[in-house]
């Protein structure tokens, strides 16, 4: 119980930091939402109406306040750049709300891809004998770790799309009109996102369980008569999931922010691209909002990650 | 019965094992002892088949009831090894911490030697816990069900090492090695191992190999001994013969070496005159605080020493036996003003008094030479007292000075502690404790991790720098035989308390209390 409150306190603690620390950076850095909204119409009579339209006139501590108060009700506002139709402005619930499903199951995907891979495939490479095999692996892991998020993209487009014609490139289909439709589409960048996963986490899960393996109970369990499959998947895994458990969360609050770069090649509406427009045209009530939403995500994660890791090792569940 | 034959095992060319020969009959304790790195475990682990892969198996053969388990040469086979391991010899570990999975409960772990040897023996899942209750019964532990369901950590060490035991004799397997089995257990609770291995000896008539380090114990359990040096069986034949009369020249060293009331080293009564104490403790209490499990629960004051009232005068050592956690190091850091939660009163009449620690191999910062290391205290002095100043060059010169004094060469100035052997390291702790001229020393299981010769040497070191300086030592072991050689008083503690403080004789020949009469037991 007192595990739990403190948590909650601390989620609250960094929502709070993290928001302000946001409404700051936007306080400092140049650039001006009047300008980027009016563009060329832009006169000193207009700009100082819209300035008042949005409130922008009010000292900083108060919009901070007033935006505050709005968010604990609910209310998070309308987009500064992005409008319904002529006459309505776009709140940033559906707009954020319309992408989140993009970027969720996106991240789903690639991290269910790299559990499924990685995981077997570290333990396969601790246990091999084989020289050769392990080479191989080695340089694999490696380049796949090396590559560049972008040309990895282009990458897969080629293999996928253009050599094997298993989807077709840029042909986003939306899950509004064929959810089918939409997770095929999703798995390519999925697996671009999982490649470099996979190499990170296969070497990590594979060098944990060679130390596991040099342990004192592994002799023991040799010294019973146990063989070597037996120990690796009754004795070792176990205990060697334990680091990898926190690298996976780490992972997963990675993809679950969204990856811009990714999202990008892929033509994918995301919660990543929405950010970066967002930030370029000083978008203020969206970037607030999904940089609360990414910190709580991250938050969270970590908080399963940790609730894992008591399921897994029993030395912890006590402290 | 079991045979080895002209075994040599070696790791990348050097020799760890060099051409030995044992037999191992019925019902026989056989004591393999020698310092580390003889080549014990080496030969047991081989036996077991579970020779690192790095080892390379030489010459010999090794023959288990006329089957032959392993042969130079010849690929082992792996398959027949894993049916002979567990079912017919098994092995007891040091460390029962480490050797049981910690993410495993103890009951499945035990279970699963069943399992893998002797599954159709039994109908049933319950069939089997039920053997496996009984067993842990058997090596006298309460409450098994409880047991059965705890993970190791849940459990003590003494606790531990029962389930380990009971892991290995579940099946009564005609061979058990034990490998140190009670070297990283407190005194009172090795005893009872011991008994405890002795009984199951008697019971079940297996033969056992017990490798130890300590010549004390191996003396109490063993038949015969087999004394090891560099790979080699230096001497063999019974246990008494041994003792009394050893025929290498090693075996008369190793012997001469053991601490212990038997030994002449020991033996020595000194009379000190106590007039002026260097160290008074008066009524003190020693406190630390442990944060409460519970919401808006307060931190509590645990009290873990009560009431300690002694002091020590100079030229004296005083010997302080009890178990781990009984607040040993806790009164040393008292004392060192470490720890400022204390009521009472700690009077100490010299500059600030220095600690020897037990681990050489971790309380030296691997990074810094050795030169370095010996100089810091003084930096440090340099910082507190205004009065005292050291150049560079003074400084080099007194832990120059300092390393001819605790027997180290002056090259070792240069070294980094990775090169030196752990008695090395030792010397350079006490030559840190030294340098800065304290009267006092408190010395905290100084030689508990060092061989018995190596240990010899230190203690010796001890002893002439205290003749030497009129040096006085609070000196922490576990080992009775230790305390009985260096102590002229002896204080022995028990969960924070001080249960009895008196002169060494004094106290072997008439403990008052139950629980020093428990430590003394064996010795």
């Amino acid at each position: 119980m007192k595990y739990f409150i403190k948590k909650i306190v601390t989620l609250i603690i960094t929502l709070l930091l993290v928001s302000i620390l946001a409404f700051l950076a936007f306080q400092i850095i140049p650039g001006d939402v009047v300008h980027s909204i009016l563009g060329t119409e832009a006169t000193p009579e207009r700009e100082e109406a819209l300035r008042e339209e949005l409130g922008l006139d009010r000292p900083p501590v108060e919009r901070y306040l007033n935006w505050g108060k709005d968010v604990l009700r609910g209310d998070f506002g309308v987009s500064y750049r992005y409008s319904k139709n002529m006459n309505e402005m776009m709140p940033v619930k559906e707009l954020i709300g319309d992408k989140l499903p993009v970027t969720l199951w996106l991240a789903l995907l690639s991290v269910g891809i790299t559990v499924l891979i990685a995981i077997p495939l570290g333990v396969l490479w601790a246990g091999t004998k084989n020289k050769f095999l392990d080479g191989v692996l080695n340089v694999l892991t490696q380049t796949s770790m090396a590559i560049p998020a972008f040309f990895l993209g282009i990458l897969v487009t080629y293999l996928f799309g253009i050599a094997f014609k298993m989807f077709r490139p840029g042909a986003y289909v939306s899950y509004k009109t064929d959810f089918g439709g939409f997770i095929h589409y999703l798995i390519f960048p999925a697996i671009a996102i999982a490649i470099p996963k996979i190499g990170m986490t296969a070497r990590f899960l594979r060098n944990s369980t060679l130390t596991e393996l040099t342990s004192d109970y592994v002799r023991t369990a040799r010294s019973k008569g146990a063989s070597e499959k037996r120990i690796l998947f009754k004795h070792v895994l176990r205990n060697a999931m334990l680091p990898v458990v926190t690298f996976l969360g780490m992972i997963i609050a990675e993809v679950v922010a969204g990856s811009i770069v990714v999202e990008q090649v892929f033509a994918l509406p995301g919660i990543g691209r929405l950010l970066i427009s967002s930030i370029s045209t000083r978008d203020f009530p969206v970037v607030e909002i999904l940089i609360l939403y990414i910190t709580f995500v991250v938050i969270i994660v970590y908080f399963i990650v940790d609730v894992l890791y008591r399921v897994l090792d029993p030395r912890i569940r006590e402290k | 019965m079991i045979s080895i034959d002209n075994l040599t095992i070696s790791f990348s060319g050097k020799k760890a094992v060099d051409g030995i020969s044992l037999q191992i009959e019925p019902g026989e304790i056989l004591g393999l002892v020698g310092e580390s790195g003889s080549g014990k475990s080496v030969t047991a682990l081989t036996l077991m088949g579970l020779l690192a892969s790095e080892g390379v198996m030489e010459t010999g053969t090794i023959d288990f009831n006329g089957t032959c388990l392993l042969k130079a040469g010849v690929k082992p086979d792996q398959k027949l090894l894993r049916s002979f391991r567990g079912d017919q010899m098994s092995m007891i570990f040091q460390e029962p911490m480490t050797s049981l999975n910690p993410t495993m409960k103890v009951g499945p772990q035990i279970d699963e030697q069943l399992l893998l040897h002797a599954k159709d023996d039994f109908k049933s899942a319950e069939e089997r816990k039920k053997r496996v209750l009984e067993t842990l019964e058997g090596v006298g532990l309460r409450d098994v069900e409880k047991v059965y369901d705890s993970y190791p950590h849940q459990l003590s060490g003494g606790m531990r090492q029962r389930a380990m035991i009971a892991m290995a004799v579940i099946l009564h397997p005609a061979l058990i090695i034990a490998d140190e089995p009670t070297t990283a257990l407190d005194v009172t609770i090795q005893n009872q191992i011991v008994k405890l291995l002795k009984e199951i000896r008697d019971r079940e008539q297996n033969s056992m190999i017990f490798i130890t380090h300590d010549l004390n114990l191996a003396r109490r359990i063993c038949t015969k001994l087999a004394v090891m040096k560099d790979g080699k069986i230096v001497e063999l034949g019974s246990t008494e013969e041994i003792f009394t009369n050893p025929q290498t020249d090693y075996a008369k060293k190793l012997i001469a070496a053991v601490p212990g009331r038997k030994n002449s080293k020991s033996a020595v009564h000194r009379e000190i005159e106590r007039i002026e104490p260097i160290l008074t403790v008066k009524d003190l209490n020693v406190f630390y605080k442990e944060r409460s499990k519970k919401l808006f629960g307060k931190t509590e004051h645990k009290c873990v020493v009560k009431n300690a009232d002694f002091e020590i005068y100079p030229g004296e050592t005083l010997g302080l036996v009890g178990e781990s956690g009984c607040g040993k190091t806790s009164l040393c850091k008292a004392i060192l003003g470490i720890n400022n939660d204390i009521t009472g009163n700690v009077k100490i009449s010299t500059v600030r008094p220095q600690m020897v620690f037990q681990d050489p191999y971790s309380s030296l910062n691997p990074s810094k030479s050795i030169g370095w290391l010996l100089e810091e205290p003084l930096r440090a002095e340099d910082i507190l007292e205004k009065s005292i100043k050291y150049t560079k060059e003074t400084r080099k010169e007194m832990a120059i000075d300092m390393l001819r004094r605790v027997g180290l060469d002056e090259y070792y100035y240069d070294r980094m502690p990775h090169q030196l052997s752990g008695g090395q390291r030792q010397r350079v702790s006490i030559g840190q404790a030294l340098i800065t001229k304290p009267s006092l020393i408190l010395a905290d299981e100084p030689v508990s991790a060092l061989d018995v010769t190596i240990q010899d040497q230190v203690l010796e070191l001890l002893e002439s720098l205290q003749e030497e300086y009129g040096l006085a030592y609070l000196f922490i072991s576990h080992d009775i035989n230790v305390i009985y050689r260096v102590s002229d008083r002896i204080m022995v503690m028990k969960k924070g308390e001080i249960l009895e403080i008196g002169d060494r004789d004094q106290l072997f020949d008439n403990p008052k209390h139950p629980y020093t009469k428990e430590l003394l037991a064996e010795s």
